[in-house]
């Protein structure tokens, strides 16, 4: 199966480095990626989300995507691991993710920064770093 | 990238990067650092991130990184930014997520020695009286009224809920409040996340540390901060949790429009920035003070904990268990203060991105009983070596815009870490050095070890010698609780 994301060094925080065959994919991949680091799979599913965001461009979309997902993760203690995005628009994004509870969390991530994101296109796809800070 | 041959000494432990090296730098940029400790901040992208702040509009003089420094995001950790009120600009990024995260140490009265038999019980009272962990929640629950008193008010708002002492408050950077904390700046996301969080300590690098004074260095200043070889002491880092994220998070989207609004220029996105006299500046100024106030009130209510915690297992042990504050203090911040530019008072924003205020003597917004010594730098090092006092100096605020480095600074990822410590060794490791550790979980531990961080006894050398901060006390940890 084709890598969806990966993890990368970064001295203080966290960074993974994510893939996607399409824009949609790669912003599901993302969000894959950061629960991957931040609890284990939750095992029943109990909720669906709609998450609804405009923006600027498709850089500030995947960051404002990521900070909505940590913000619902926090507020109502869920973990996601099911993404289907509707719409993905440079300056709109419509989606539902499906998870439940989050039952163990392994690292709290405060936020998905800006820094060093650039959404890349190469021969075999999207490619985008993101860093996390934790 | 930045090479060795690039960076002019211009001091013994100072190197400076010069403005000609990037056309876009406005100012130099400077580093604090020995050769070891540069040869650190070469092996990351930290001095790529110290150059970016030296381009954002309405620098002075120079940007600065401490010895501490390593690589964040937008400015490195080690950071400091100085721009003019005038024409300068505030940075949400720049200040980072976890907006006043701060440290602050309690003293007692007594000997460490007399509790090192029981220091098991205590870090496993600590372990239980502490919320600690990954997105735990506290006992205090805010009503949307209590909110905006923490947020406008701070420690204050804490101590009238009878979690502290008005000499906390007395002995608190900024008496525990920021003045110009504004709640309606705050957004409801903000203040959701933060609602169940007061009084929690989080996770990552934040600790609860009993630990002993092992050495003075400086007897007289050492008095004056009532401390003396063999007593124990307590340390506690933590921030404005998930609050403070959520507002950096906010500004950092809206501010991106701000800065296509002003005409900004940015080598990296999560620098944005606004002017500091514009409304977009003015509103983020408010929501900081707001979040920083939030992270003064949380370190209050955990002093508060640590204190009844102190109390249920020593009481009838030991003769004393108070605790007093010697200080409080915050390492992610921007606040106005005055410099002389050009031998003109100028009014500056200092982002302080992982660096500690070092206020020399003589200044009025000490406490009285430190104003003639200056104020005290407390630099936590890892859990397994030393923790450092220091004091603030009159060359501190000639060269450094009154700050000094904030702890020893990380080497290794957390990734690398994880990949070579285990937890559970790490843990009986310390365990063999006299140190009790507790953590949320052994992944968390490892990530945290004191292989992963610099030595900080040499980044406290490089601040000392260069008399940024002078050496008044070494502490040594006994027992750590990490979220």
């Amino acid at each position: 199966m084709r890598e969806r994301f990966e993890e990368i060094e970064h001295t203080a925080d966290l960074a993974i480095r994510v893939y996607g065959r399409d824009m949609k994919e790669l912003f599901a991949n993302a969000a894959y990626g950061m629960f991957a680091l931040m609890a284990e799979p939750s095992k029943e599913t109990t909720c669906e989300r709609e998450v609804s965001l405009e923006a600027t461009d498709y850089e500030s979309l995947l960051v404002d995507w990521l900070n909505e997902l940590i913000y619902l993760h926090e507020v109502e203690g869920e973990t996601y691991y099911a993404v289907a995005i509707e719409t993905l628009l440079p300056t709109e994004l419509k989606a539902q993710v499906t998870g439940g509870p989050t039952r163990s969390k392994t690292k709290a991530i405060k936020a998905a920064t800006f820094h060093d994101l650039a959404i890349e296109e190469t021969a075999n796809g999207l490619v985008a770093t993101i860093v996390f800070d934790v | 990238m930045v090479d060795k041959k690039d960076m002019k000494r211009v001091e013994e432990y100072v190197y400076e990067i010069p403005k000609s090296f990037r056309p876009d730098m406005r100012v130099p940029a400077r580093l604090y650092a020995d050769a070891e400790l540069l040869e650190a901040a070469l092996g990351d992208r930290s001095l790529e991130q110290l150059i970016n702040t030296a381009t954002l509009p309405g620098v002075v003089k120079y940007t600065l990184a401490m010895p501490d420094i390593h690589q964040g995001y937008g400015p490195p950790i080690g950071g400091v930014i100085p721009s003019r009120t005038s024409d300068g600009i505030i940075s949400p990024g720049a200040v980072g997520y976890d907006i006043n995260c701060g440290v602050r140490l309690l003293r007692s009265n007594i000997l460490a020695e007399e509790v090192k038999p029981i220091m098991g019980d205590i870090v496993n009272a600590l372990f239980r009286g502490v919320p600690s962990g990954v997105g735990r929640s506290g006992d205090i629950r805010l009503s949307h009224r209590d909110m905006d008193d923490v947020l406008e008010k701070g420690s204050a708002w804490a101590v009238s809920q009878g979690y502290g002492t008005k000499d906390d408050l007395e002995h608190t950077e900024e008496r525990g409040g920021m003045g110009g904390a504004n709640s309606r700046k705050v957004s409801g996301k903000a203040k959701k996340r933060g609602s169940s969080q007061l009084g929690t300590l989080g996770s990552g690098n934040h600790f609860v540390e009993v630990a002993e004074v092992e050495k003075v260095y400086d007897q007289k200043v050492a008095e004056a901060f009532g401390l003396f070889e063999g007593q124990l002491a307590v340390w506690i880092h933590s921030g404005s949790r998930g609050l403070g994220h959520q507002v950096c998070t906010d500004y950092v989207r809206g501010l991106q429009q701000a800065v296509t609004k002003y005409g900004i220029e940015l080598p990296d996105r999560e620098l944005v920035c606004a002017p500091f006299g514009s409304p977009e500046g003015q509103d983020y100024f408010a929501a900081m003070s707001c979040a920083a106030n939030y992270g003064f009130a949380n370190r209050q209510c955990l002093t508060h904990l640590v204190r009844r915690t102190f109390e249920q297992v020593l009481a009838g042990k030991v003769s004393d268990w108070e605790l007093t504050m010697v200080y409080g203090l915050t390492h992610n911040i921007a606040k106005v203060e005055e410099y002389p530019i050009d031998g003109k008072s100028t009014k500056l924003v200092i982002h302080r991105k992982g660096a500690t205020r070092a206020f020399g003597p003589g200044m009025k917004v000490l406490p009285a009983d430190y104003r003639e010594v200056g104020q005290p730098v407390l630099i936590p090092g890892d859990m397994g070596t030393a923790s450092y006092v220091l004091v603030g100096t009159a060359e501190a605020m000639e060269k450094t815009f009154g700050t000094s480095c904030h702890g020893a600074g990380r080497v290794m990822s957390r990734r690398a870490a994880k990949k070579k410590i285990r937890g559970q060794e790490l843990q009986q490791e310390l365990a063999e050095k006299g140190i009790v550790v507790r953590g949320g979980s052994m992944a968390g531990l490892a990530e945290e070890a004191p292989a992963a961080y610099k030595d900080v006894d040499r980044v406290v050398n490089v601040v000392h010698s260069t008399g940024v901060a002078r050496k008044v006390a070494r502490l040594v940890p006994l027992g750590v609780i990490k979220g």
